[in-house]
């Protein structure tokens, strides 16, 4: 097999709808995780036609878990963050992944070389990409698993 | 001879230890979806609006987003035609005091903080950001509460400032099933950041803030919708005699720019308690720092 994406990509994953909750897509993740049998810190978010329309990372649900005085929670070293999470996810009810998810987005396609991947993943600082066969998604390819292919090349 | 000036907790401090250097910005030909977007994402009142050199032109806030609700714009108008401008700016430099000054005079909420008189834009201030250096200040202090605490003795907490001493007395209250746009109506005539929601029986049940009202402009939600349907809850509310520094810090808890305040009776609301509000007191959150403003000799 050529050292392209189709090398690489999952082709088993889980979607998100621009309409789910935050706190639901805590637990799609949260389950995609063990589903997958691998730690899913990001998930790509599909309009009801199936098409590709955002990314939801892990970073966007931290921007959006994170306090907005955070200057000063390096100093409250009292404070009990019991609930915190929870508090912050039922504040957020109305809020949709639509709402955080990041659209600016770049994707690839299953011939697209290995050494284009990490480049982009280098320059555009993303950890994971959806690969695109014309309009329809066919997978993601994880930096990790690019990881992990090189090595094994170079290994051998 | 003594020359007397007036001094209090924040004379002395510099704009850029209070700023904030994450500055949100997009360009002016972004649209009104994607502003709301960034504000609901970044939890920020405005965004910065630059031209195609990055030079920044403008400023959009929660309230002009609000007014483009009500005026029933679309979501992909371009950021230009609501925007307004151009920012106003302060200099990293500058006295906070200044700062505070100069934002009441023009009315805003905030500065943005420039080095080349607003070509470039390092940062912003907000009241949010005072009251989060006086609560660094507090916490510093021999005074404050966290230390107090460890004392233990009453007379010490009597010099602290509770809520109902600089809680704003008027509170703006609607029933459940008013519309979208007499709760715009009424934020927009009284200057208010948010309005409390009572059910039938007069019970406080939620809050309609400017988030919630540019949520739901995003969603779709028509301007007749009801305010219950949108509306957060429960109400966010502490005691009239609750000390200023644990409200200060229930509110960074809860990550939440205002409080009501409520008497014995929780469903009796008193007052609104706002970050704003603690900021103007513009001294710490315990008398003793009140006591620096008055006339203190220097020289």
């Amino acid at each position: 097999m050529k050292n392209t994406a189709r090398a690489v990509m999952q082709t088993r994953f889980t979607m998100l709808s621009p309409h789910d909750t935050i706190k639901e897509a805590v637990i799609v993740l949260q389950s995609a995780s063990k589903e997958h049998g691998r730690r899913v810190f990001g998930m790509m978010v599909t309009d009801q036609e199936g098409k590709l329309v955002g990314m939801l990372s892990m970073y966007d649900i931290f921007l959006f878990l994170r306090p907005k005085h955070i200057e000063i929670w390096g100093e409250m070293d009292d404070i009990d963050l019991t609930g915190l999470v929870g508090e912050a996810l039922s504040r957020a009810d109305t809020i949709r992944v639509g709402d955080v998810m990041t659209t600016s987005l770049i994707s690839i396609t299953p011939d697209t070389n290995l050494m284009m991947i990490v480049d982009i993943m280098i320059k555009k600082h993303v950890r994971r990409l959806p690969v695109l066969d014309g309009k329809e998604i066919v997978g993601i390819v994880f930096m990790s698993d690019v990881f992990d292919y090189l090595l094994e090349k170079f290994m051998q | 001879m003594a020359i007397i000036t007036k001094s209090n907790v924040l004379t002395g401090i510099k704009v850029r230890e209070a700023m904030r250097s994450q500055v949100v910005r997009l360009f002016v030909g972004d649209s009104l979806n994607q502003c709301v977007r960034h504000a609901i994402k970044y939890k920020v009142n405005a965004l910065l609006v630059a031209d195609n050199n990055d030079h920044a032109v403008g400023v959009v806030s929660k309230t002009d987003l609000m007014s483009a609700y009500y005026a029933g714009l679309p979501l992909d108008l371009s950021l230009e035609a609501i925007m307004v401008g151009p920012p106003l700016c302060c200099s990293p430099d500058d006295p906070l005091e200044k700062a505070l000054e100069y934002m009441s005079a023009c009315g805003v909420h905030r500065l943005y903080v420039s080095e080349d008189d607003g070509k470039s834009v390092i940062g912003v201030l907000a009241y949010p950001d005072i009251v989060g250096l006086l609560y660094r200040l507090c916490r510093r202090c021999k005074r404050s509460l966290v230390s107090r605490k460890k004392v233990e003795t009453v007379e010490l907490f009597e010099e602290h400032i509770i809520a109902k001493e600089i809680m704003s007395l008027s509170v703006k209250a609607h029933l459940e099933n008013e519309t979208l746009f007499e709760i715009m109506e009424a934020l927009s005539e009284y200057r208010f950041g948010a309005v409390l929601i009572r059910d039938k029986g007069n019970a406080p049940i939620g809050v309609v803030s400017k988030t919630d009202l540019i949520i739901a402009y995003r969603h779709g939600f028509s301007a007749d919708t009801k305010a219950e349907t949108i509306m957060s809850k429960p109400v966010r509310a502490c005691r009239e005699n609750d000390f200023l520094a644990e409200v200060i810090r229930q509110m960074i808890f809860s990550d939440v720019h205002r409080l009501f305040v409520h008497s014995e009776d929780s469903e009796r609301i008193t007052g609104v308690l706002s970050l704003t509000d603690a900021a103007l007191v513009r001294s710490g959150s315990c008398k003793a720092c009140t006591a620096s403003r008055f006339l203190t000799p220097h020289g």
